[in-house]
């Protein structure tokens, strides 16, 4: 059981780790116009199948947690998913008095801000909970 | 709610990690549930205390402001 967790915990790492190596060189890719839209529209499906890939195996590594550690998950999840909906209602009101800055909070670095308050959550319920 | 696992372990000379390990929890989760940042399941209370051979209600107890 316990090598289980361990593999089941491993498997979601790894997963991240072919996101990222996924969707850091879509970014540049797209970003620099090299292929024509077919490709392109391709490119852009492939990051999001190895994020949904590492959400599924995130899921079943939370699900053989014990239940102080779920606790912990939940709760991060949940501080994150609040902050980031902040962020986009502020963001979206200032759009609304034409007050925006798309350089620092485009699309793409919603997702950067998104990881960021779930590691704030993260970090507040750990200690919360002493874990 | 306070409880007494510090006391059971000691009795049975367990650490922390031979709680978890018996009980199939991680050492810093018993640490949690030990210094009541957590309050455990009722199938978690029922495991600690078949391990510890007592009650659940020896083990766990209601305080006041519960």
């Amino acid at each position: 059981m316990e090598q289980f967790k361990k593999t089941t915990q491993r498997n979601s790492i790894i997963f991240a780790l072919i996101h990222g190596a996924t969707y850091l060189p879509a970014v540049w890719l797209l970003k620099h116009h090299i292929f024509g839209q077919p490709v392109s529209i391709i490119i852009t499906i492939v990051p999001i199948i190895t994020f949904a890939i590492f959400i599924f195996k995130l899921i079943k590594a939370f699900s053989v947690m014990d239940e102080v550690k779920q606790r912990v998950q939940l709760e991060a999840v949940v501080i994150g998913f609040s902050l980031t909906v902040m962020l986009m209602m502020i963001l979206f009101l200032l759009s609304l008095c034409d007050i925006s800055n798309p350089g620092w909070f485009g699309y793409g670095y919603l997702v950067c801000y998104c990881w960021l308050f779930y590691f704030v959550g993260l970090f507040i319920s750990k200690k919360k909970y002493g874990v | 709610m306070k409880n007494t696992i510090k006391v059971e372990r000691a009795k049975k000379n367990w650490t922390q990690e031979d709680l978890a390990g018996k009980i199939g929890i991680s050492r810093q989760s018993v640490n949690s549930i030990e210094t009541g940042k957590f309050i455990p399941s009722t199938v978690l209370a029922l495991k600690m205390a078949k391990v510890f051979g007592a009650s659940v209600e020896s083990i766990f107890q209601l305080e006041k402001q519960d």
